[in-house]
C-alpha cells in the first residue's frame, strides 16, 4: 500500500461550458504548453480535464497548430502525441491518465472483483463510460492508448525479483488471469507475455506470495516488473520449494529443486550444511555408504552425473574423501537435479545434471553470512562495488581440523593430517538493461594423510565468464567461457629410503564454450537453441622419483586430448490450454585427438597382450577416432484436472568420458579416460512417467516410474589394476546396464508441520557378458550394481514451536547394498585362497538412520547488527552402528570379515549461523 | 569444545572397525582342481580338493574321483589315487603340439578343459645371487635369467624350493640325565644325527612375470630375497628354481588370483569376485570350478652358495632359536641356562642341581645337557637337536 500512488488524489477539477464532443472545434495554439492548451480547450468547449497537475509539469512538449473543424479527438491526439499523457472521453468530461507507469502493487484477492472486467476486456477500444469504474487507483497502463489498435496483441515484459535481495527469481510462473495466456521467468528473471489490448489482471505464481496480481491495462508494448516479497513466507518454513504450480506444470520430468535458503533447518552432520546430502534424501538419488563420494542418480554410476557450478563443470564435488561437499553451501542460490528430461543444453553424462548455481551478487546493499561449526568455518560476503551497477561475492571456508589433530597426544594421530578450504567469487556488472557480464572464480583444495609416509592432495579450480544478452524482450543470448581442472597429487616419502620416495599423480583439465539462445516465438511456441565445444586435456598419471639416483621407473603416460562439440535446438510448444509439448534434440561429436599412440586389438577378441595386433602413433592434432550421436529429448505434460498433471519423458544421452575406480566408491584417486578406439561410449536411455497432484495447496504429490537401458557400461576384471597402467583396456569391461523405479514424494510446505516423505522403489542391474570366460561376470547374466538398494526411504519433518525455536526429525532407511561374499577357502599352489560368491550376491545390513536437530532463531528485532542462528543437531541420534562396508582379509591363511561403520555413536553439533 | 572436535574427528577418520562373523550357511562347496602337465618325463600329479568353510582348517581331498588326460592321438593316460593326489599310472611328458585335455568324474558329474597345447619351451639360462641392499635391507638376492630369442614364451611362473643347511649350535656329542640318588651326571652317547640337518621349503606364494611390455623376451626376475640376518642362508643353501612357460590365459588366471588375495585400505576396497579357469563341470555349466588345468614346458635349476660367498667378512646371521649366547652378566651363574650344579638346600645357597636335575630327567626333554659338570649349561632342545625342527636326512643332490 505504501508504495501506491493515488492517481486521482489530487484532482483537478475545471468547470467550462459544455459543448457535445462531436462539434467542429477550431482552435489554435501557438507555443503553448500542454497546460495552456487545456485550460484554452475549456474555455473554448464546455469540456472539464481532470488530471494531476504533476503530470502536466513533467511534460516540457509546446504545441503550436491551428485546427479547424477538428474533432476534440483530434486536437486531443495532437496535443497528447509524444507525451505520456492518454485521455478518455465521457460526454464533457475528459480523464487523462499517465501511463507507461511501473508501480509495486499487491492486491490481494483479486480474483473474485475482478473477473467481470477481464472478460469484458479483450476487445475494448477506448474505454467507455462503463468501464470508468475500472479505473481506479490499481490499475497500472501500459502503453499509450491509441485509437485504432484495438484488435492488436502487445508484448508486455519484464523481471520478477525479490524486493529483498533484490535477486531475480527463476522459474516463476506469470499468466494473465483467466486467459490461456501464461510463461515463465527464464534464468535471468525475466518474462514476455503476448496481451491483447484491453484490461487485465497479471498474476505472478510463487506458492510462498500468492496473490501478486497487477490489474493492467494495455494498449501498447511495454515493461512492468515484478518485486515480490517473500516475507510472507515463515523464516524457517520449507526446505524445499518445488513450486507447486510450476512442477505440475512445468513439461519437465524427474527435477528436483532443492532450495538452499531454508536448508539449515535440516540435520545435518557436523553442522556442515552440504547440498549433496540434502539430495540423497530426495526420492532417487543414492549414494553407496555413508560418507562415500558420488550420487548413484536412478542408477547410475558415480561418474554419470554432470555436475555444473554456474555452468563449469566441477570434477570432485566432495571434501574429506566424500564427508562433506566442497561447494560453500552458503555461495549457492539454488540446486536443481535433473534425473530425467535432461535438458537439451547440458549433455555428456548419462544420469543427470546437478546445476547448482551462486547467488546473484546484489549492487544495492553490502550483506554477508557466517557460520561456525566443529569443524569449519564459513564466511560469505556481498560487496556492491558500483551502486546498481555491479557488486562481488566471495564465499570461503575453511576447516580447523588439522590444528586438532596436530594438538592431540595420540601420536598416531599427530601423524595423521586432514584439511581443506575452498573459495569462491564471483563479480557482476550490469553492462546495461540488455548486457550484463558475470566472472566466477572457485577453487578447492584438500589434502590428507592417513598414514605417516603418503600425503594426498587434490584440488579443482574452475572459472569462467558467462555473458548474457537480450536482443529483445523475446530473445536472449548467453556466452560461456570457462575451464575446470582437477588434480589429484599423491607424495610418498620412505623414511628409510628416500630413493624409494615418490610423486604421482593426475590432471583433467576442460575448456568449454557455449552459446545459447532463447527466442520466444509467441505465446504457444518458445525455442531454445545453441552450440557449445568442450576441449579436454587429461594426464592420465605420472609417478617421478624424488631422488635422481632413485630405482624406481619414472612413468609419464601419454596425455589424452579430445574435443567434444554440440549443437542443439529445443521447442516449447503449448499446443492447448492442457497440453504441453517440449521436443528437442542433441548432436555431439566427439574426436579423440593425437598425438598419441594405440593399443589395436583383434577385433572380437578379448583385448590382451595375445591379441594385440600393433601399436598405431598419431600426430598432434590428427583425430584418432570419432564419435558422434543424436540425442533426441522429448517431453509432453498434460492436465488432467486443474491440480492433477501427468508428464511423460524421453530422452537419450550420450557419455565420451568415464571414471575408473576398482573401488565400490569413488575416491578422489580415480582418474577419468576419455573414449578412444578401444573405449566405447557410454550411452543411455531413459522413458519416464509421472503424476503430479497439488492438494489444496498444501499438499504436494508426485509419483514418477521411469525405466533405463544403457550401453557399454564401464566395469573391471576381476582383480584389475588401473593405476598408471597404459593398456586400461585390457582391464575394462563394457557391459549393459538396465534400471527401473517408481519415486513417491509427499510435501507439505506450509503450516507449524511441514517437511517431506520420499519413498523409491528401484533396481539397477548389469550384465557383463562374453565368450570368452575371464570377460564374463556372473555367467553373463544381470546381476544388481554396488548402489541397487531397492527400499529407500527417508522422511524429513519440522515442527515450528513458535517464531523463533523450532526442530527437524530425519528418518531414514534404506536396503543393505550389495556385496560379494567369501563363500569358503580352497588351497591351491601351497596356499590359501577365498572363493567368493558370484558378483553382488549378498547384501551388507540394512541401514537406518534418525537424525534430530533444535534451531534457535536470534530476536526479532528489526534493529540489531546481525541476524543470528543457532543450530543444535544430533547425527544417527539412535547410535546404530550401520555398516559401511564389510571387508576380508586373507591374514595368516586364515579370513577374517570386518565391518567398518563410519558413525557409529550419536554425533551432537552446535553451530551458530549469522547474517547481515 | 576442542575435545568434543578431536573426538569427532576421530571417529571420522578412523571409523569404527569391528570383525565381522562371517555367515557360514551360505557356503558353497566347488571342485579345487590343479593340474600342471609339463613336458618332464614322469609321472604327472593332478591335486583334486573341495572348497570348505571358513572356519575350518585343510582342504578336504577328493577320493575315488576318475581323472584322466587324454592326447588328440587318443593316449589316454589314466591317473591313480595317491597319497592326497592323483599320479599318472605311467610316466608320461607333454610334447609339442599335441592338445591335451583333463577329464574328471567325481559324484557322477563330469569336469572337462579345454583344449591346451604344451608352452614354448625355453630353458632357463642361469640362476644368480648377489648382495644386495633394498628398501635399507641388506641381503641375498636370487634372480632367474631367461631368454627367449624366437620371443614366444612371454609368460612365466616360478617356484622353488629352498634347502639349507642346519648346524646346532650347541650339540653335544651324549644325552645327559641325573641318577636320582648319586646325582651324578649320565653320559650317553647320541645314536642319532642331530648336529646337522637339511630343512627343504617349498615356495607358497604365486611368483609370476611376464615380459610383454619388454621389446626382447629376456627374464631378469628376482625369485627370492633373503635379508642378511636370516639364519637359512647362515651356513650353506640351495635353491632350486622351476620355470614354468605359460600361456596368456594361465597367466591371466594366477595373477588374477594373486591380486585378488591382497587387501586394501579401510575406506576403499577391491570388487573380489569368482572367476574361473578352463575347467567347467559339463553336467551342470552353472557350478563354480576353481582351477586351470595347464600344460606347461618346464625347466629347473639349483644353485648352492655358502653365506660367506656372498656375504665375505660379515656378521653370520644368528641361529633360528635363542640358545643363551651373547650373556653378558658378570657373575655366570646370572645367564641363563647356567646352574650351580649343587645340592646345598639352606637359604641363600646358589646351588641349582635340583632344577638340572628336573631339566634333564624330564620326559620328553625340552632342555639339553650342553657342557658340565660345573657349571651346568643347559639350553634349549633345538640349540642341541636340530631334529628337532628339521631333518637329519642329507638330500641326494646335496654336495
Amino acid at each position: 500500500m505504501k508504495n501506491a500512488l493515488f492517481i486521482f488524489l489530487f484532482l483537478f477539477q475545471i468547470v467550462v461550458f459544455s459543448q457535445t464532443k462531436k462539434d467542429s472545434i477550431t482552435i489554435s495554439f501557438e507555443n503553448e504548453t500542454i497546460s495552456q492548451s487545456l485550460k484554452k480547450l475549456e474555455e473554448k468547449q464546455a469540456v472539464s480535464f481532470y488530471f494531476d497537475e504533476k503530470w502536466l509539469e513533467a511534460e516540457k512538449k509546446t504545441i503550436t497548430e491551428d485546427f479547424k473543424n477538428a474533432t476534440l479527438e483530434n486536437i486531443l491526439s495532437a496535443l497528447f502525441m509524444n507525451t505520456s499523457l492518454n485521455y478518455f472521453i465521457d460526454n464533457n468530461k475528459i480523464i487523462l491518465t499517465q501511463n507507461r507507469i511501473v508501480y509495486d502493487y499487491f492486491v490481494d484477492n483479486y480474483f473474485k472483483t475482478t473477473t467481470k472486467n477481464s472478460n469484458s476486456g479483450e476487445n475494448s477500444t477506448i474505454q467507455n463510460k462503463n468501464d470508468i469504474s475500472n479505473f481506479d487507483k490499481d490499475i497500472i497502463y501500459i502503453g499509450k492508448q491509441k485509437k485504432g489498435n484495438s484488435s492488436s496483441k502487445h508484448t508486455i515484459s519484464g523481471f520478477i525479483k525479490n524486493i529483498e535481495t533484490d535477486e531475480s527469481i527463476k522459474n516463476v510462473k506469470i499468466k494473465v488471469y483467466n486467459k490461456n495466456i501464461e510463461t515463465t521467468t527464464d534464468d535471468r528473471g525475466f518474462y514476455s507475455l503476448e496481451i491483447p489490448t484491453g484490461t487485465h489482471i497479471i498474476v505472478v505464481e510463487t506458492i510462498n506470495a500468492k496473490g501478486n496480481n497487477k490489474k493492467i491495462y494495455i494498449s501498447e508494448n511495454g515493461t512492468l516488473d515484478f518485486n515480490i516479497s517473500q516475507k510472507t513466507i515463515g523464516i524457517k518454513e520449507i526446505i524445499i520449494t518445488n513450486k507447486i504450480q510450476q512442477k505440475i506444470k512445468t513439461s519437465v520430468v524427474g527435477a528436483t529443486t532443492i532450495d538452499l535458503e531454508n536448508m539449515k533447518n535440516v540435520p545435518v552432520l557436523l553442522g556442515e550444511q552440504d547440498v549433496f546430502k540434502i539430495a540423497t534424501i530426495m526420492p532417487g538419488i543414492k549414494t553407496t555408504g555413508e560418507g562415500s563420494s558420488g550420487l548413484n542418480v536412478r542408477g547410475g554410476n558415480a561418474d554419470q552425473n554432470l555436475i555444473l557450478v554456474d555452468d563449469i563443470s566441477l570434477y570432485n564435488p566432495f571434501h574429506f574423501l566424500g564427508f562433506f561437499s566442497s561447494v560453500n553451501p552458503y555461495s549457492l542460490k539454488s540446486v536443481t537435479i535433473y534425473k530425467g528430461s535432461i535438458p537439451v543444453e547440458y549433455g555428456g553424462r548419462l544420469s543427470s545434471v546437478i546445476d547448482l548455481k551462486t547467488k546473484k551478487p546484489v549492487s544495492t546493499k553490502l550483506s554477508g553470512e557466517g557460520g561456525i561449526g566443529p569443524v569449519t568455518s564459513n564466511l560469505f560476503v556481498n560487496v556492491p562495488v558500483v551502486k546498481n551497477k555491479s557488486a562481488i561475492i566471495a564465499g570461503f571456508r575453511a576447516t580447523y581440523s588439522d590444528w586438532i589433530l596436530k594438538s592431540l597426544k595420540d601420536e598416531q594421530l599427530k601423524k595423521s593430517s586432514a584439511s581443506f578450504y575452498d573459495f569462491f567469487t564471483k563479480y557482476n556488472h550490469e553492462i546495461n538493461k540488455n548486457n550484463s557480464i558475470q566472472a566466477s572464480l572457485y577453487y578447492s583444495d584438500d589434502k590428507f594423510k592417513i598414514t605417516s609416509d603418503s600425503l594426498f592432495n587434490y584440488n579443482n579450480r574452475l572459472l569462467g565468464i558467462n555473458w548474457e544478452h537480450k536482443f529483445s524482450s523475446k530473445m536472449s543470448s548467453q556466452l560461456l567461457i570457462n575451464n575446470s581442472d582437477y588434480k589429484y597429487g599423491v607424495d610418498y616419502s620412505n623414511k628409510i629410503d628416500n630413493k624409494l620416495s615418490f610423486k604421482s599423480g593426475f590432471n583433467i583439465n576442460e575448456t568449454n564454450a557455449q552459446l545459447k539462445f532463447e527466442n520466444k516465438l509467441n505465446n504457444k511456441f518458445t525455442v531454445n537453441y545453441g552450440l557449445s565445444t568442450k576441449l579436454y586435456k587429461i594426464n592420465p598419471g605420472y609417478l617421478n622419483p624424488k631422488e635422481a639416483s632413485s630405482l624406481i621407473v619414472p612413468i609419464d603416460l601419454i596425455n589424452e586430448r579430445a574435443l567434444e562439440s554440440s549443437v542443439y535446438l529445443k521447442t516449447e510448444a503449448k499446443l492447448t490450454e492442457k497440453l504441453l509439448i517440449n521436443i528437442g534434440g542433441r548432436y555431439t561429436t566427439f574426436s579423440y585427438l593425437g598425438a598419441n599412440t594405440q593399443r589395436i586389438y583383434e577385433s572380437g577378441l578379448p583385448k590382451n597382450d595375445a591379441t594385440l595386433i600393433e601399436t598405431k602413433e598419431y600426430k598432434n592434432n590428427e583425430v584418432i577416432q570419432q564419435y558422434s550421436g543424436f540425442e533426441p529429448r522429448v517431453s509432453a505434460r498434460y492436465m488432467l484436472t486443474n491440480s492433477l498433471s501427468t508428464k511423460i519423458g524421453y530422452d537419450k544421452t550420450y557419455q565420451y568420458i568415464h571414471l575408473l575406480s576398482t573401488n565400490t566408491t569413488q575416491t578422489p584417486t580415480d582418474i577419468w579416460k576419455l573414449s578412444d578406439i578401444n573405449v566405447k561410449p557410454q550411452i543411455g536411455e531413459q522413458f519416464s512417467i509421472g503424476f503430479y497432484k497439488n492438494l489444496n495447496e498444501i499438499y504436494e504429490i508426485s509419483l514418477e516410474g521411469y525405466t533405463k537401458k544403457s550401453k557399454n557400461i564401464l566395469d573391471y576384471k576381476t582383480g584389475a589394476n588401473i593405476v598408471l597402467s597404459n593398456k586400461i583396456e585390457t582391464e575394462l569391461l563394457q557391459g549393459q546396464g538396465k534400471s527401473y523405479g517408481v519415486e513417491l514424494l509427499i510435501k507439505k510446505n506450509t503450516g507449524k508441520l511441514n517437511g517431506w516423505i520420499a519413498y523409491t522403489y528401484s533396481r539397477s542391474f548389469l550384465k557383463l557378458d562374453s565368450q570368452y570366460s575371464d570377460e564374463r561376470v556372473n555367467n553373463g547374466a544381470y546381476f544388481a550394481s554396488n548402489f541397487d538398494k531397492p527400499h529407500d526411504f527417508n522422511s524429513v519433518l519440522n515442527y515450528k514451536l513458535t517464531k523463533r525455536y523450532s526442530f527437524s526429525v530425519n528418518f531414514v532407511y534404506q536396503t543393505g547394498r550389495p556385496i560379494t561374499y567369501p563363500i569358503g577357502k580352497y588351497t591351491y599352489a601351497n596356499s590359501e585362497y577365498t572363493l567368493y560368491s558370484d558378483r553382488n550376491k549378498f547384501r551388507i545390513p540394512d541401514y537406518y538412520r534418525v537424525d534430530f536437530s533444535f534451531n534457535i532463531e536470534g530476536s526479532h528485532k528489526i534493529k540489531k547488527l546481525a541476524h543470528s542462528f543457532w543450530n543444535i543437531s544430533v547425527y544417527n541420534l539412535l547410535g546404530r552402528n550401520n555398516p559401511y562396508s564389510i571387508y576380508f582379509i586373507s591374514d595368516n591363511g586364515q579370513v577374517k570379515g570386518f565391518k567398518t561403520s563410519i558413525f557409529a555413536i550419536p554425533i551432537p553439533t552446535i553451530t551458530y549461523n549469522f547474517k547481515f | 569444545m576442542k575435545r568434543l572436535s578431536s573426538l569427532l574427528l576421530l571417529i571420522i577418520l578412523f571409523g569404527c572397525t569391528e570383525p565381522y562373523l562371517l555367515q557360514t550357511s551360505d557356503f558353497e562347496e566347488a571342485l579345487v582342481i590343479e593340474a600342471t602337465i609339463t613336458n618332464e618325463l614322469k609321472k604327472q600329479q593332478i591335486k583334486v580338493s573341495k572348497t570348505y568353510r571358513l572356519e575350518e582348517n585343510g582342504p578336504a581331498f577328493v577320493e575315488n574321483a576318475d581323472v584322466t588326460v587324454e592326447d588328440d592321438l587318443g593316449n589316454v593316460y589314466q591317473f591313480i589315487e595317491g597319497d592326497e593326489i592323483y599320479e599318472s599310472e605311467n610316466a608320461f611328458e607333454a610334447i609339442p603340439g599335441r592338445t591335451y585335455k583333463l577329464t574328471i568324474v567325481t559324484n557322477g558329474k563330469v569336469y572337462t578343459s579345454t583344449q591346451e597345447t604344451l608352452t614354448a619351451i625355453n630353458p632357463i639360462e642361469d640362476v644368480e645371487v648377489r648382495d644386495l641392499t633394498i628398501s635399507g635391507v641388506r641381503g641375498a638376492e636370487i634372480k632367474v635369467k631367461s631368454f627367449d630369442p624366437t620371443n614366444s614364451s612371454k609368460y612365466y611362473r616360478y617356484e622353488f624350493e629352498e634347502t639349507y643347511k642346519i648346524i646346532a649350535p650347541k650339540w653335544c656329542p651324549y644325552t645327559v640325565t641325573v641318577d636320582y640318588s648319586t646325582k651324578e651326571l649320565i653320559y650317553t652317547p647320541r645314536t642319532y644325527e642331530a648336529r646337522t640337518c637339511y630343512s627343504t621349503v617349498k615356495s607358497n606364494e604365486l611368483l609370476l612375470h611376464s615380459t610383454t611390455n619388454l621389446s626382447e623376451d629376456r627374464v631378469d626376475f628376482k625369485v627370492r630375497f633373503i635379508p642378511v640376518d636370516n639364519p637359512i642362508i647362515m651356513h650353506r643353501y640351495s635353491i632350486l628354481v622351476k620355470q614354468y612357460i605359460q600361456n596368456l590365459e594361465s597367466y591371466t588366471y594366477y595373477n588374477t588370483l594373486k591380486t585378488i588375495s591382497g587387501s586394501d585400505g579401510i575406506l576403499s576396497q577391491n570388487q573380489p569376485g569368482f572367476f574361473s579357469g578352463n575347467i567347467t563341470c559339463t553336467t551342470n555349466p552353472n557350478e563354480k570350478v576353481v582351477g586351470f588345468f595347464d600344460v606347461s614346458s618346464v625347466s629347473s635349476q639349483r644353485i648352492f652358495f655358502n653365506f660367506e660367498d656372498v656375504f665375505p667378512s660379515t656378521l653370520q646371521p644368528g641361529y633360528f632359536y635363542d640358545c643363551y649366547d651373547n650373556c653378558l652378566e658378570l657373575d655366570p651363574f646370572a645367564c641363563p641356562g647356567v646352574y650351580n650344579y649343587c645340592f646345598d638346600i639352606t637359604p641363600g645357597t646358589s646351588c641349582r642341581g635340583n632344577i638340572v636335575e628336573s631339566f634333564l630327567n624330564a620326559t620328553p626333554q625340552t632342555y639339553l645337557f650342553y657342557s658340565g659338570p660345573n657349571p651346568v649349561y643347559i639350553v634349549p632342545q633345538p640349540c642341541g637337536d636340530c631334529t628337532i625342527f628339521s631333518s637329519n636326512v642329507v638330500p641326494p643332490f646335496w654336495y
